[in-house]
This record gives C-alpha cells, structure tokens and sequence, in this order.
C-alpha cells in the first residue's frame, strides 16, 4: 500500500503533464484542471490499498476515464465518436518521408541561435495547435505512448484497445504533426 | 524489407522525442495560478484518502459495537435482559401507582365514616323522613 508521501509524489511527478493533456484534449483550462483533479481524487479514494507502482498507470487510466466523462456530460458525445473512429489517413503519407524530416532536423541542431529563442514559444504553440488537433486517439496514443513513455502494453491497457492498434495510433500521430509542421516551415 | 518496419519505428521515436521535449518545455512553464491549484487538487485528493482511510478503521468497531440494533443480529442474553428492564421498571411503577391510589382513597372514606359515626346526632335529624327511614330499614348501626 502506497503512503500519503508516495500518491503524492506521484500526482506531483504527473499533474503537470496531466494538465496539459488534458487540456489538448477538452481545450478548456478549467475544464481541464476539474477533470484532473477528479481524477486525482479517484486514485485517492478508491485506489489507496494499491502499491506505489501500480499509481502511475492507474492514473493514466483514471484521467483517460475522468476525461471521457466530460465529455459525455458535455454532450459532445458525436464529436468524440467521429475522432475516435477517425482511422483515416490523408492517403499522402506515402510520398512523405520521415527521414528527410529527421535529417534536417539534425541539420537544424547546431544552427541554432539566441535570435531563435524568441520565435521558439511560437513553435511550441504551433506544435500544441496541431496536437490538439489530431484525433483523440491518436492524440492519446502519441502522449501516452510518447510523452508519458509507458510502453506498447501499457498504453493499450490505458486506452482499451490492442497494442497494434497503439502502433498505427502513434505511427499515423507522428507523421500527421510531421508533415503538418514541415509544411509551416518548423522543425522542431 | 524486414528491417523496414523497426527503422521506421525508431524514426518515429526520434520525431515523437524531439516533439515531447517540446511539450516538457511547456509543462514545465505553466503559469502560477494553474500549478497553485494543481497543488490545492493535489492536496484535496490527499486529505480525501485520509478520509477514507479513518472511514475504513472506524466503520467496522461501530458495526461491531451497533451490531445487535444495526444489522439486526442475535442478541445475547444480557442484551435482552438489559433491552426488558425499562419495561419491567414502567409496569411495576404503573403497579405501585394504582395501589397507592386506592390505599389514599380507602384512607379518606375510612375517615369520613369514623367522623360521621363519632360525631352526635343532632336532634332535627329525627325530624327527617329520610333518617326516620332509614332507622326503620334496620341497616343503621
């Protein structure tokens, strides 16, 4: 059983995180803050007789919940269907090539200079932009599976779905931000 | 060909990398009133488990204590006996109530009638019909 000190180190080590993917996915900061502080409460109460490992994927899997909810009592409920069998793909991923993409982004490394600092806060608005509008699972698959780094199984155990599926969410994410951001010009 | 599929996989982890470092940038430069009241969400989870949790150790001693009212188990003797005493006690007190009662009533009449036999009869009560009468019937003593 986890101590007080560990659940809170964990929300701690999380809550950042949890924020702002949930804000991606809701785009309302309120909105986002009650969904992750329902969800903190959840693994509180319900949760406190699990060891301290077990926290951290209970609590992807809570938020994920907690997240859904709102939605559901938002009324959004087509909006959410629509994105979570979103399976299409824009059919132009064959002509685009990652490699290219990675190897100017090596290029880019060095080149870097304090006059980019400035502009780095709109790259990162551009990049949030277009994570937010990826569709929800894909958007899920991608910061679990990236951002959180739980692995294959871990992520699928999260969203309900099997690992192969966690694969084509991630692999289509990575290259829907990729050719969006190259075609603005960004290289993150 | 085979080794298509993981190169792509790690090309893919590299982007995603570079992205992510993106986004810890930004988790980490949320303005202060959002971390203020992750903290506040944070501590209201914490105090909800301790909540809980005294829930949890308090509950079964009451259940425990409360169990032959509570649940409706089998009492003990003791428990009956002690459940029957405020009965036995009001029944007894009705008892000794009405005996008193009747005891003050039989006190008062045994009064009233030694005073009226110890009293003289005045000489007027000869003159009325009823007492003449009433010595008659022979029930005067």
């Amino acid at each position: 059983m986890a101590t007080d000190k560990e659940l809170s180190d964990c929300l701690k080590s999380v809550e950042k995180r949890a924020f702002k993917r949930t804000v991606y996915a809701v785009r309302d900061e309120d909105a986002a803050l009650d969904i992750v502080q329902d969800a903190m409460i959840r693994l509180a109460e319900k949760y406190a007789d699990r060891p301290a490992a077990e926290l951290p994927l209970l609590f992807q899997r809570i938020l994920s919940n907690a997240t859904m909810d709102w939605f559901r009592r938002q009324k959004v409920r087509n909006a959410v269907l629509q994105n979570m069998s979103d399976f299409d793909t824009d059919g132009g991923s064959e002509d685009f090539d990652l490699l290219e993409s990675l190897e100017s982004v090596e290029g880019m490394l060095g080149a870097e200079s304090a006059a980019d600092t400035v502009s780095r806060s709109q790259i990162l608005l551009l990049i949030e932009r277009h994570i937010e509008e990826l569709p929800a699972r894909q958007r899920e698959a991608f910061l679990l599976r990236y951002w959180e780094e739980l692995d294959t199984a871990e992520t699928a155990s999260v969203m309900g779905c099997s690992e192969g599926s966690v694969k084509t969410h991630c692999s289509r994410a990575v290259h829907a931000l990729a050719k969006a951001l190259r075609s603005k010009g960004i290289v993150p | 060909m085979a080794g298509h599929a993981p190169r792509q996989e790690a090309l893919e982890g590299q982007f995603a990398e570079r992205l992510t470092a993106h986004l810890n940038r930004s988790a980490q430069a949320l303005p202060h009133d959002i971390t203020e009241r992750l903290r506040f969400g944070r501590e209201r989870a914490l105090a909800s488990r301790r909540s809980v949790a005294f829930q949890m150790v308090t509950a079964p001693a009451v259940v425990h204590t409360g169990r032959a009212a509570a649940l409706g188990g089998p009492p003990s003797l003791w428990l009956r006996l002690a459940s029957s005493l405020p009965l036995v006690v009001l029944v007894a007190g009705l008892v000794f109530i009405q005996h008193h009662h009747d005891q003050q009533q039989i006190a008062v009449a045994a009064e009233i009638d030694s005073a009226l036999l110890a009293d003289t009869l005045p000489p007027a009560a000869y003159t009325d019909p009823g007492f003449s009468e009433f010595l008659r019937s022979g029930d005067a003593p």
